[in-house]
This record gives structure tokens, C-alpha cells and sequence, in this order.
């Protein structure tokens, strides 16, 4: 992946064998520190392969390319499409031709998901205004977002390839459209690690009515080894599954139980010298710490009355409210990817999916306690190095979809998404559409772009974040991406 | 071409020197710096500049010396293409100066000889064969001007090392011959070495290994021990433990092939076929269910269980590829013949509204393509579905070629050919007459539930109140339309829906209904008119490149040893899916028994002689043994591709046979054990470790085949999904089969899968990883399944040991689950531990029977001693020693 000759290495190395004697809690001897020295040499990518990362175990923090701006990441995925025109960009003359034929020059050689070609133009019911410093527009749908205008960058030339859900998820957290391939928050803690002993590398929380859509495919870890895949955690009850003790067992009846486990598991390993016991031996452990840790995760009693209204959280109910102050907690805890997952945009018009109720309905459940998170990390110091990202898979259309009411379908050529902190600028406006919205006319960010800058902002460089698969060098980017400068601090 | 096959001379830095001492003056500087510097000066030289390239060189001198491969280079004289300037060529400059015409840069190829030589008239002289004075490819390499440097630095590849370049230089004065990769050339014959070794010459695998070993100076590891020898095989070959009588009836066997005999036995096991099955199943990229959002349930069984009987009866490879790959195509095809075409109907198939269905119909031939081209030729085909393949010699035209043989099928996304199957069908049994009548039982309840169901759809006043509780209107009409369906046109999912219906609606005779389903397996078929094919230009299937017009279908040309047909055996036209699947296994083709040779010794080594086993390709590793797989590779065809005979080939050998113990003097040498101068110890897959767990137990049923079953799984798996799947517990016997059959949702998977590193089957999987997660200890530790196998293997304990002491217990719990005895320091360990929890749980209740899968609630009872529990607790502390999961 980097130069071998790069310093780094060096200090990599160094880490790596902090991190492992200082956790190990076991002499390996000399035969395990001839490997340590000699395994982290090829830098993260090859470290994988490697006898000191197979001792200190994958998620062992490591340096990426060059300094990170961001150190963590929150991903607030907005599953089924926001409506850009009913949130974020006015379009008067959306309204003006509102009942009228799109015109032909827009609609040739373009394929929609559910259109049949009669539609007519749509202009967006909800009022907007002008807000900060940055002038942004933003609908009366989301009005909590006025509070953090001037903190977020908001990109709104975003262009996507691929019109489904399934497919368009995936690339929106792979950059491919059919599975098999490592999500961001993968490529992430493949390339960092995690700096948490006690909770998993890349977590996510998913809430709203169902699931995603393409499911656990989009927190694979593709063909990355699985150690990467993001772990589910429920909103409610034991976070992670297994996590609880059999009845009756007493922590101090589960200490012994580890302890019995790792004096047999120490035993072994001086019987057969595998190194591979040690890993399992630190394994067990987390495991046991984690029973607490994430129980404690959970547990929000310590965070005050203005916090929770803050958030719009109610104690104990599994909300996207909860999640995002569960996402607070998360990063606060070392956790190097938290995604959320928040269901159900995909407002075509149909008896679920209006947009005279169900918008304004996901956009309260959403709208309060996205900002609520940018406003906590900042005021706790946290917002510098945290990157919050704010998206759906693509955007709809500025042509109605005639269902059991006037809906929008699916939309990859103009859509909007912010982000905030993390070395991004602050009250930033990056792009701008056309008139009548249907393609961006300036500042357009492809998906591969956007992945090459949150790899930059990674401390990585998106090209040589590499893994070597069926005698290929994979990347997010595949082989396209270009890091967006302009809305870099 | 040489023996070895290093990935890249600078990695043979100390062999180098000892066989060319003197060479570079500088480099040499580098070695003893290296191997003499105090490791903490290792990052200062880091900054000197001028050691760059010797920290590379040293540390991949000591980290991972090739040792066989170096051993091997030193003894040969001239530079050797394909293990050299190949990996260097390869790596650094075919990506802009390769095969790919769409990205190559001043019209240079250095992939051919005479174009990069001028030889052909081609006009360059990157290479002057004889004069790296005068040839300008060593030139640019040393250039320190940024814009002539080479590879340039806006490749963003690394620059060349000293050795490296020194390697390039020699073998230019040496004439720059060039030799076609080695995967590619003929199998070689070659014959096993003659080495003394006694009693280990039986077997020419051991001859191999110990000819490479012998030159670095390794010593081969002994034996293992024999209880440790049953569990390694037992667990290969069948993916279950040896019961303790097994293991102490071969312990006690003296005759001189009591192992033969052992091994024997075990192939000839249902078990075998279950557990090799399983492993072509991952290639197959066989699931329950269609992939992407939807996810709906699949019926695709009956071909999980066509696999599990071809491998049972030794099908031979020809034909287990012929029938799988064109079976429909067959002279007379037997049904059997076309149920195993279903292997490339395991695609996935995206329900979703809206989708263009000629799109998944595209991307569904794609992923034929590549799985055809993983699984058989080891070959990155994929790479060149959107432009010619930078490393490999397939063209984009070719990748399309490819593609003409699997376009021309009926299904189309979600519609397609299927074949009706009955359960047993395949196996060749029927259904006993205890299921046939609760079948008979299970038709007259349908009816009535029907009509409850009528009730609460179009309700009439006198409906009876608790029926309309039972069943919400919604719920009674999806019931109803799955009850209207005929029986074999059900889907997967309305028959679970069903099943779960009529446990609810007669919940006393829960336990009488059965999972009986008949499947409509898919299947291929060829159109009448076979569909026309394009190159698509990027990929992308909107985009036929219709210049160049349709193609026909053609296997790729890069082994230049088999004659590409150019026109249908069997009735003169193009050619189909059957000429590709007897290409394939032709005896001319050196890929296809490379590749699976190497594939079968990887599952015995834990890594194959060629690690990148799914690629061959210039890209791949080379082999560490190439003789013994060209070996290997001969006596498979010339055996009749006998997939048994090569087990028991790989098995008996010696090689396999040593201890797993690690030794200090490999770590220095070999630490990767890449020549094997002992076995490796892995990790078991996921279901292994279920499976173990529950042969342990007592609790396996071993039935064979048949539906996918349901055994507990903990609420909130589709919380994250977007559909909500009907997982129907199963009752008795579905509870405690081997993992294998757990319905298998792509988008869900049971939990235990995804944590033991089962991959999703959304593609083909040639090669699991091998994670080792806090994930997995949860789940050891607290999964209510292992509870209850714990359990479960304490009850027999107790029945089998009851009057024993707790030392005798231990011992028996060592024996089931680890095969072997404990030792002193782990016998006390365990004493103390049962002692302990038993004082703790006099007269409370544990459990003793079923539990959920959240291990929180059971069939408990009253543990007057503690005994119960403690020696439970016993076995749950040996199920969660990596020893358990391993197999050493």
C-alpha cells in the first residue's frame, strides 16, 4: 500500500508492539517479537498478512498516509432517498412549470426506476428560506438544521450511477453496485484500526420501520478479512448478540469462567507454541470487558435532561434519536465508524410513502437530533476530528410520480448531502443545479469523489488504499475518485 | 523453468549473496547492516536515505523468506523468467505496458518479446538483449529525472529496488529470454525425487517435501500422535469428532495400516460427502435465498443435495463438470443431469420494483463468467469485463466470448426454467411411512384452517372472537392465497408461513407438522434462438459495441496448449455450454487439475502450494512446490479424476502426518511453514464448530439432505433487513442437524455463520478467512445452542461416567470433545473449577434440556449436588479453548 521507506513505518511498528505488549498480558518470548519486528514492515496492508497483526489482533491502531484530519467518522445514512427538492434547494421555477412536461432535452437517454414518461413537473409544496452566514436554503421541514448552517458543508452537486435501492446503497458505502466488496467503514478500520479495547472497530444502529434495504451487504467487509465487517447493534436491549451471560451466572462466576478458559488456552500455547492462542486469549478477554462495556454504552442514565431533549431522546426508546446519541457515545468510546441507518425516504406516493405526511413526519424523526449530534460533538471538542456525514443513495426527481399521490421517483444525476467537522469547512456551499434541478451545473461530486475525500480525510491517500484480491489491487475508488479540495479547511 | 518461485528477488537477498558474493559492493553494506544492527537503529537508518531500499530488503529478508524458493534460486545459474523478471515486470510496468491496448502508454508492450525487443519491427529498444547498457528500459528505471523515472511516479508504484534492478540487468546480458507463464504451459511429468528417506519413501508427496526441506536444512516434524491424528482426519474428511471408542480402537491398532484403514472408512462416510460437498457449495455460492433487498426464500436444496451425492459416489471431475455446467445440454439428460446445472442458477435475483430485469439478467451471466473462471481455471476473468486484462493474456473480446456460452439461457432476473423435486428425490429415498401419514394428517388441517382463515378475511358475525385474534386480516388473506396455491407451486416462504400457521392454530399438535416440501428447483435451459452478444463497452450493458457485432462463443485462448474447437462437436454449430464444460476437463488443460488439486491440498494445509489459489494468473503467487503439483495434477488425470483417490493420496502421506507443533528453528527458517516441515493447526469454519459441538453431544441428527432447516436463531437477525423472513423453529431432529442445512438468507445469515467468517455467498468463495474475534468467544460463551450442547454433553457424561470420579468425568469431557487426555496442570484447572461451581449450585435448577437461542430461558431442573451444573460448566470452559475449535 505505502512506501516501505516511509517513517511511518517505523512508528508503526512501534505502536503496533506497544499495543501488544501493553495488552497482552502474556510473554510471547523472543520467537513472537522476531515476528512483530519483522510483520509490520509492509505498512497496513501488508500488516494484515503479518505475525505481529495476527498476534495484536486486526483492529491494533495504525497510521495512515499522511495526517488525518479526521479521526472518526459518523455516517447517518438516510435509506430510501431524501427529496433534495423538498429540503434543500428552492426551485422557483419548479413551481412556475409546476403540471407541465419536463423538457425533452432533460429526459433524453435517462432511465428512472418507476417512471413511465407522462410525468409531469413537481414544484415542491414547502416553503424556504435563506439561513447563516452561507445563505443556505433549507425547507420548513427541517428547521432544527438552521441551527448548524453555518457548521456543515453542504454538497449539492451529488451524482450517483445507479438508480435502485439495493444496488445504489451498496455503492453509496462500497462504490460498486453489486456485493462482494468492502464498505467504507471496512476500508476504514482495515486501514486505522480502532482505537477501542472494548467495543468493536465499526459499529452500526439502524432504526426507523425495517432493515435497509441489501441488508448486512452493506456493512460486508467484501473481501476484506471479516474482522472488518461492521457489527450490528441493536437500539435496545443486549446491543450485540451473545453478549449476555447464561441465566444465573454471576460476574464473578464468568470471571472464573474466563479465567479457567485462558489458564487451559495458556497452557496449550506453551504445549504448542501457535501464536494464534495468544490472539484468542486477548479475544476472550475483550469479550468479557465488552459484557460490561457495552451494557454501559447502553445505559445514557448518566447523560443529563438537556441532553436528551437536546437530541429529542426519550430514555430507553429505541429511536434515531437514541441512535445519534448512542453515536456520540460510540466515538466518545474510541469507535472508529458508526453508521446509522434511518428508514424509510423512498417517497414515491404511495400509501406509506407520501409527501404530504410521511416527509414531514421522517423529517422530524430525523431533523432535531442530526443537529442535536453536530451541536454535542462540538460543544464537547469533539466535532474537530469527528466527520459526520449526513446522505441517502440519491436524491428524486423534479417530476411527480403518480401513485396513490403525487410522489417523486428516484433521482442519481443532482442530489444533496452535508458533512461536518473533520476537516471540512464549515457553513460551505459546494454545488448548484440547474433551474429545474435535474443535473448539476457546477461543483458536482461523484460518489467515487466523495469516497476519495473521506479517505482523505482519513489521513489516507484513495489510490494507494489498496487490497490485493483474486490478482487485483481493490480500492473504494475503484479506478476512479478525486479528492473535492474545494471544501477542504 | 526453475524450481522455485520467489515473488521477487528482493527477497532472496541472503541466499543471493551467499550464491553470488561480491556482487554489489553497496548491497552488500545493506547485509550486514541488516543482520547486524541493533533493531531500535533499524528506524534511524530509516531516515539516511541512502538504506531505504535496505529496510525493505532486510525486513522481508526476516519476515518472510521464501526459504525453498531462495534455496532453490541459488543453485541456479541463469536468471529464470517466470520466477524473476516476471513478478518484477509484472507488478511494476504491464499495467501501462501489458496486454490492455486501452491503457497502454508510448505503444510499448513489454509483455511480448519481440515487440519490447524491436524484433518485430516494432521499432523499440526497451530491451537489447545481451546490452542492459543499451537497452532504455534499465536506463529510465535508474533516471532520477522525475518525468523519465520508471514506473513514473504519478503510477504510484514503488520504485524498483537495487536488487531488483540488478536481477533485470543480468537477465538482459543473459539474451531476456522470455517464457509464457508457468500456469499456463503443459503439465510438466515429472517424477519424484530421490531422497533417502527411509520409511517416508512411500509416498512421493513426502518426496517432494522432503527434497525442498533437505535443501534448507529442515528437518520434517514427527508424527503426530495418534489420538491427535484421528480428530485432524476425522475433522477433514467429515467434519465430525471421532467418538472415544473410535479413537481408543485406533490408538490400540498395531497392524501397519490401521491408518489406510481409518481413512478408508471415513470416505466412505455420508459424512464425507456432507463435509466436501460443503466445501464446492462455497463455490457454488449456494444459498436459500435470492440476494439483494428482497431476499425471498429460494428452494435450491435439491442441488445441495445432488453435490452431496455426486461427491459421495467419487463423481469424477469431467463429469461432475460436464453435468453441472451443461447437463441440460446431455444427450438424453436425466433429471439428476438437470438438476445439477442449478449450480449457475445460484445467482442472485433482484425483486425489487422498478428494476430493469435484462439488467440482473446481465450482471447474473457476469457472475457465471467469473465464478466459471475462479472455480475451474483459477483466472481473474472478471478483470477483463470492462477492458483487456492488464496482466493476464484475456482480452476483453475474449471476456465477451466467454460470455456467449451462459447468454443464452431462459431465466431472465426472476423468471426461469425450474424443475419440480421431491424431498429424497435426489438421495434416493423416500419418505418413511411415519412422514407420510403426518402428511395425510397435515392435508386435513390445512382445510381446516382454511376455513378459519375465510373467517377473519370476510368475516361473517358468528365467526368465532379467538380466531380473528389468531390471525389479522392481512396476515389470513396472504395465508389463504399460499393455501389456493398447489402444493408443489408454493413458494419457500409461503410453505413457512403455512407451517407457522398451523402451529399457532393447533398448538397441541405443534410438534406433528412437517417442513415437507417440494421444491421447484432452477434450472438451465438454452433458448430456442440464442440470444445475441455484444461486447459491452466499459461494462456496462446499455453500451454493445455493435461495430465489432455479435460474437460467437469461444474459452479463452491463453492456454496455448489446448486446441480451441472452433465449431460444436456435437452437431456442428457453435459451440455451447457443453463444449466449454468438456474443454475445461480436457486432458490437455493444465488449469483445471492445477487448480483443483491445489484447492483440495489447501483445505488439508491451511494455505494451497499456490496461496493466491483462486488466481494462477501472472498476478498470483507462484507455486512453492511446482513439481509436486504438475505431479499431483498428472496422477489425478490419469486416475480418472478420482477426487477420492486424491484424498487418500494427500491424507496418507507423511507430510500431513506430522505434529502441528511449532518448532523455533522453522519460525527462523520458514516462518510461514510454507515447505512444511510440519502440519499447521486451523481454525474449524462455522459449521465445523457447530457440528463438533453437536457430534460431541449426542444430540446430531444425521439425516441426510432434504429441505433447509431452522434451528434456534436469536430474535432481531432482520431487524436490519428489509424484510422480515419467516423463521419457523424447528422442532426435535431439525434442531440438531449439521449446519450445513440451516436455511441459509443471504441477507441475514444465521448469526454463527457470519461470526466464524462464512462469507454471504452473494459471489463465489474459493477460500475462507480465518478471523479470531471477541464475536466469536460471545458466542462460544454464551449462544444457547452451546449451552445446551454443553449440556447435553454433560448428561452423557454423567450417564456414561456417573459413578466416576470428577477427575474420570474430566478426563471422559477431554476425550469427547478433544479426543485426547488432560493434562496434569489442566486435569487440576478443572477439578477446581467443577468443585467450585458445584458447592455454588447445590439443589438450584439448571438447565437440562432445549434451550432458546438466547440461552436465557430452557428445560431446567434441580441439580441436588451440583454435579449437573458443574460439569456443564466443565464442558463449556473446554468448548471455548481454542484447542476445541481447532484442528491441530
Amino acid at each position: 500500500m505505502s512506501d516501505p521507506s516511509d517513517l511511518r513505518a517505523a512508528e508503526l511498528r512501534d505502536s503496533t508492539r506497544r499495543h501488544f505488549f501493553g495488552d497482552c498480558g502474556i510473554g510471547l518470548g523472543a520467537i513472537a517479537l522476531q515476528q512483530l519486528l519483522s510483520g509490520a514492515s509492509d505498512s497496513a496492508a501488508a500488516a494484515d498478512a503479518g505475525a505481529a497483526t495476527r498476534a495484536a489482533g486486526p483492529m491494533t491502531p495504525k497510521l495512515p498516509h499522511h495526517v488525518a484530519r479526521a479521526k472518526r467518522v459518523i455516517f447517518l445514512f438516510m435509506a430510501g432517498g431524501p427529496s433534495q427538492l423538498d429540503l434543500f434547494t428552492d426551485k422557483p421555477a419548479l413551481r412556475e412549470l409546476h403540471g407541465q412536461a419536463p423538457p425533452a432535452s432533460q429526459m433524453e437517454g435517462k432511465r428512472f426506476a418507476f417512471l413511465k414518461g407522462n410525468e409531469t413537473l413537481l414544484g415542491s409544496k414547502y416553503q424556504f428560506g435563506r439561513y447563516g452566514g452561507c445563505g443556505m436554503e433549507l425547507s420548513e421541514l427541517i428547521p432544527e438544521h438552521r441551527r448548524i448552517v453555518d457548521d456543515v458543508c453542504w454538497l449539492r452537486g451529488m451524482t450517483t450511477d445507479v438508480f435502485n435501492h439495493g444496488p445504489a446503497k451498496l455503492f453509496m458505502n462500497a462504490g460498486f453496485q453489486a456485493p462482494g466488496r468492502p464498505a467504507l467503514g471496512a476500508w476504514a478500520t482495515y486501514g486505522l484500526g480502532s482505537e477501542s479495547r472494548d467495543l468493536p472497530g465499526f459499529v452500526v444502529l439502524q432504526s426507523g420501520p425495517r432493515g435497509p434495504r441489501a441488508g448486512a451487504t452493506l456493512w460486508s467487509s467484501g473481501f476484506l478479512p471479516t474482522s472488518y465487517q461492521g457489527v450490528p447493534f441493536r437500539g435496545q436491549g443486549d446491543p450485540i448478540l451473545y453478549l449476555r451471560s447464561p441465566r444465573g451466572a454471576s460476574r464473578d462466576g464468568e470471571r472464573q469462567f474466563h479465567d479457567v478458559v485462558r489458564s487451559l488456552n495458556q497452557e496449550r500455547l506453551r504445549e504448542v507454541g501457535d501464536p494464534e492462542i495468544a490472539t484468542r486469549i486477548n479475544a476472550y478477554e475483550m469479550a468479557f470487558r465488552m459484557q460490561t462495556s457495552a451494557v454501559e454504552l447502553m445505559e445514557t442514565d448518566g447523560e443529563s435532561e438537556e441532553t436528551l431533549r437536546l437530541y429529542g431522546a426519550q430514555r430507553g426508546e429505541p429511536s434515531f434519536a437514541n441512535n445519534c446519541l448512542l453515536a456520540r457515545r460510540l466515538v466518545e468510546r474510541g469507535v472508529r465508524f458508526v453508521q446509522l441507518y434511518h428508514t424509510n425516504w423512498d417517497h414515491h406516493g404511495g400509501p406509506t410513502e407520501n409527501l404530504d405526511h410521511h416527509l414531514p413526519e421522517i423529517c422530524r424523526e430525523v431533523d432535531r437530533a442530526s443537529a442535536a449530534l453536530v451541536i454535542d460533538l462540538k460543544r464537547r471538542g469533539l466535532l474537530d476530528d469527528t466527520l459526520v456525514i449526513w446522505a441517502g443513495e440519491f436524491g428524486r426527481t423534479p417530476m411527480g410520480e403518480v401513485r396513490e399521490s403525487i410522489g417523486r421517483d428516484h433521482h442519481v444525476d443532482a442530489f444533496t448531502l452535508w458533512m461536518a467537522g473533520g476537516g471540512v469547512k464549515a457553513g460551505h456551499i459546494h454545488g448548484q443545479t440547474d433551474e429545474l434541478g435535474f443535473g448539476v451545473t457546477e461543483g458536482k461530486v461523484h460518489v467515487h469523489d466523495l469516497h476519495a475525500t473521506i479517505l482523505h480525510l482519513l489521513g489516507f491517500d484513495h489510490e494507494r488504499l489498496t487490497y490485493r484480491f483474486q490478482g487485483r489491487d481493490f480500492r473504494l475508488t475503484d479506478v476512479h475518485g478525486r479528492v473535492v479540495h474545494e471544501i477542504l479547511t | 523453468m526453475g524450481r522455485g518461485g520467489p515473488a521477487s528477488s528482493a527477497r532472496l537477498i541472503h541466499v543471493f549473496f551467499a550464491s553470488y558474493p561480491f556482487r554489489r559492493l553497496f548491497a552488500m553494506h545493506f547485509l550486514i547492516t541488516a543482520t547486524t544492527m541493533p533493531k531500535f537503529l533499524v528506524g534511524i537508518a530509516l531516515v539516511t536515505g541512502s538504506a531505504l531500499s535496505a529496510l525493505s530488503t532486510f525486513e522481508q529478508a526476516v519476515g518472510e523468506v521464501p526459504v525453498g524458493q531462495a534455496a532453490v534460486a541459488a543453485q541456479v545459474d541463469k536468471v529464470s523468467f517466470n520466477d524473476q523478471i516476471r513478478p518484477i515486470l509484472s507488478g511494476a510496468c504491464f499495467s501501462c505496458h501489458g496486454p490492455d491496448e486501452k491503457h497502454r502508454e508510448a505503444d510499448l508492450r513489454l509483455d511480448l518479446r519481440g515487440h519490447a525487443t524491436g524484433e518485430d519491427g516494432s521499432g523499440v529498444t526497451a530491451i537489447v538483449p545481451g546490452d542492459w547498457q543499451a537497452s532504455a528500459m534499465i536506463e529510465r528505471i535508474l533516471s532520477d529525472d522525475p518525468d523519465l523515472v520508471m514506473p513514473p511516479p504519478a503510477a504510484k508504484k514503488e520504485r524498483l529496488t537495487p536488487d531488483q534492478i540488478e536481477t533485470l540487468r543480468r537477465w538482459i546480458d543473459e539474451g531476456a529470454e522470455y517464457q509464457p507463464h508457468w500456469a499456463f504451459m503443459p503439465l510438466r511429468t515429472t517424477t519424484p525425487p530421490n531422497v533417502s528417506l527411509g520409511s517416508r519413501a512411500s509416498n512421493p508427496i513426502d518426496r517432494f517435501i522432503a527434497n525442498e526441506l533437505e535443501r534448507i536444512d529442515l528437518a520434517p516434524s514427527p508424527a503426530a500422535d495418534r489420538a491427535t491424528l484421528i480428530r485432524r482426519v476425522s475433522l477433514d474428511l467429515s467434519g465430525l469428532l471421532p467418538e472415544p471408542e473410535d479413537v481408543d480402537a485406533f490408538v490400540r491398532d498395531r497392524r501397519p495400516d490401521a491408518f489406510d484403514r481409518l481413512v478408508d472408512r471415513l470416505l466412505a462416510s455420508p459424512h464425507f460427502a456432507e463435509r466436501w460437498g460443503r466445501h464446492w457449495l462455497d463455490q457454488a455460492r449456494y444459498a436459500d435465498s435470492h440476494g439483494y433487498s428482497i431476499d425471498s426464500q429460494r428452494s435450491m436444496w435439491p442441488y445441495r443435495d445432488w453435490v452431496i451425492r455426486a461427491v459421495g459416489d467419487d463423481m469424477p471431475l469431467d463429469q461432475f463438470t460436464v453435468e453441472q455446467l451443461a447437463g441440460d445440454l446431455l444427450p438424453d439428460a436425466t433429471k439428476q443431469q438437470i438438476i445439477a446445472t442449478a449450480f449457475h442458477r445460484n445467482t442472485l435475483i433482484n425483486q425489487e420494483g422498478g428494476v430493469d430485469p435484462e439488467q440482473f439478467r446481465h450482471e447474473s451471466v457476469v457472475d457465471r463468467v467469473n465464478t466459471t473462471g475462479v472455480v475451474w481455471l483459477g483466472l481473474t476473468l472478471g478483470c477483463a469485463q470492462c477492458h483487456t486484462h492488464k496482466f493476464d493474456p484475456i482480452t476483453h473480446r475474449e471476456y465477451y466470448e466467454m460470455f456467449a456460452f451462459f447468454n443464452s439461457t431462459t431465466d431472465v432476473n426472476n423468471a426461469g426454467a425450474t424443475v419440480v423435486v421431491e424431498p429424497g428425490e435426489v438421495l434416493g429415498f423416500s419418505a418413511p411411512q411415519w412422514l407420510r401419514h403426518r402428511q395425510a394428517e397435515q392435508v386435513k388441517r390445512e382445510a381446516e384452517l382454511k376455513t378459519i382463515l375465510q373467517g377473519i378475511a370476510e368475516p361473517v358475525d358468528d365467526s368465532p372472537s379467538s380466531a380473528k385474534s389468531m390471525f389479522s386480516h392481512a396476515e389470513a388473506k396472504t395465508l389463504l392465497k399460499a393455501i389456493a396455491a398447489r402444493r408443489e407451486t408454493r413458494t419457500a416462504d409461503q410453505q413457512s408461513r403455512l407451517l407457522a400457521a398451523l402451529r399457532k392454530a393447533f398448538p397441541e399438535q405443534a410438534e406433528q407438522f412437517v417442513r415437507w416440501e417440494t421444491s421447484n428447483v432452477m434450472v438451465m435451459q438454452e433458448l430456442p434462438d440464442p440470444r445475441e452478444t455484444f461486447i459491452s463497452v466499459r461494462g456496462d450493458f446499455l453500451r454493445p459495441d455493435t461495430e465489432i457485432g455479435p460474437l460467437r462463443p469461444r474459452p479463452p485462448r491463453l492456454v496455448q496448449s489446448i486446441d480451441v474447437p472452433e465449431v460444436s462437436q456435437s452437431d456442428g454449430d457453435a459451440l455451447t455450454r457443453l463444449d466449454l464444460a468438456r474443454w475445461l476437463v480436457s486432458p490437455e488443460n493444465p488449469l483445471t487439475p492445477r487448480v483443483t488439486v491445489n484447492r483440495v491440498w489447501m483445505r488439508y494445509f491451511g494455505i494451497g502450494l499456490v496461496e493466491t489459489e483462486e488466481d494462477f494468473g501472472t498476478q498470483g503467487t507462484p507455486p512453492t512446490h511446482p513439481e509436486l503439483l504438475d505431479w499431483l495434477a498428472r496422477d489425478f488425470i490419469e486416475h480418472g479424476m478420482s477426487m477420492k483417490r486424491l484424498h487418500r493420496l494427500i491424507v496418507t502421506s507423511d507430510t500431513y502426518r506430522q505434529s502441528s507443533v511449532h518448532r523455533d528453528d522453522i519460525e527462523r527458517i520458514d516462518p510461514r511453514n510454507r515447505l512444511l516441515s510440519r502440519q499447521n493447526r486451523i481454525r474449524f469454519e462455522a459449521e465445523i464448530v457447530r457440528d463438533s459441538a453437536l457430534s460431541a453431544s449426542g444430540l446430531l441428527d444425521r439425516t441426510l439432505g432434504g429441505p433447509s432447516v431452522h434451528p434456534p436463531q436469536p430474535g432481531g437477525v432482520y431487524a436490519f433487513t428489509q424484510r422480515d423472513k419467516a423463521w419457523v423453529e424447528d422442532q426435535g431432529g431439525g434442531r440438531y442437524r449439521r449446519a450445513m442445512y440451516t436455511e441459509f438468507f443471504r441477507s441475514a445469515p444465521h448469526p454463527m455463520f457470519t461470526t466464524f467468517d462464512a462469507p454471504d455467498f452473494q459471489v463465489t468463495c474459493t477460500r475462507r478467512p480465518r478471523s479470531n474475534t471477541p464475536l466469536q468467544a460471545l458466542a462460544l460463551a454464551n449462544d444457547g445452542a452451546f449451552l445446551e450442547f454443553a449440556a447435553a454433553t454433560s448428561r452423557r457424561i454423567m450417564r456414561e461416567r456417573g459413578d466416576a470420579t470428577v477427575a474420570q468425568r474430566v478426563r471422559h469431557a477431554f476425550r469427547l470433545l478433544l479426543g485426547r487426555s488432560p493434562s496434569p496442570g489442566e486435569l487440576a484447572t478443572l477439578e477446581a473449577y467443577h468443585d467450585s461451581v458445584a458447592a455454588d449450585r447445590i439443589g438450584k435448577t439448571t438447565l437440562v434440556g432445549a434451550s432458546d437461542a438466547s440461552g436465557r430461558s430452557g428445560v431446567s431442573s434441580r441439580d441436588d449436588d451440583g454435579s449437573q451444573a458443574a460439569m456443564a460448566a466443565v464442558v463449556r470452559a473446554i468448548l471455548n479453548t481454542d484447542n476445541f475449535i481447532t484442528r491441530e
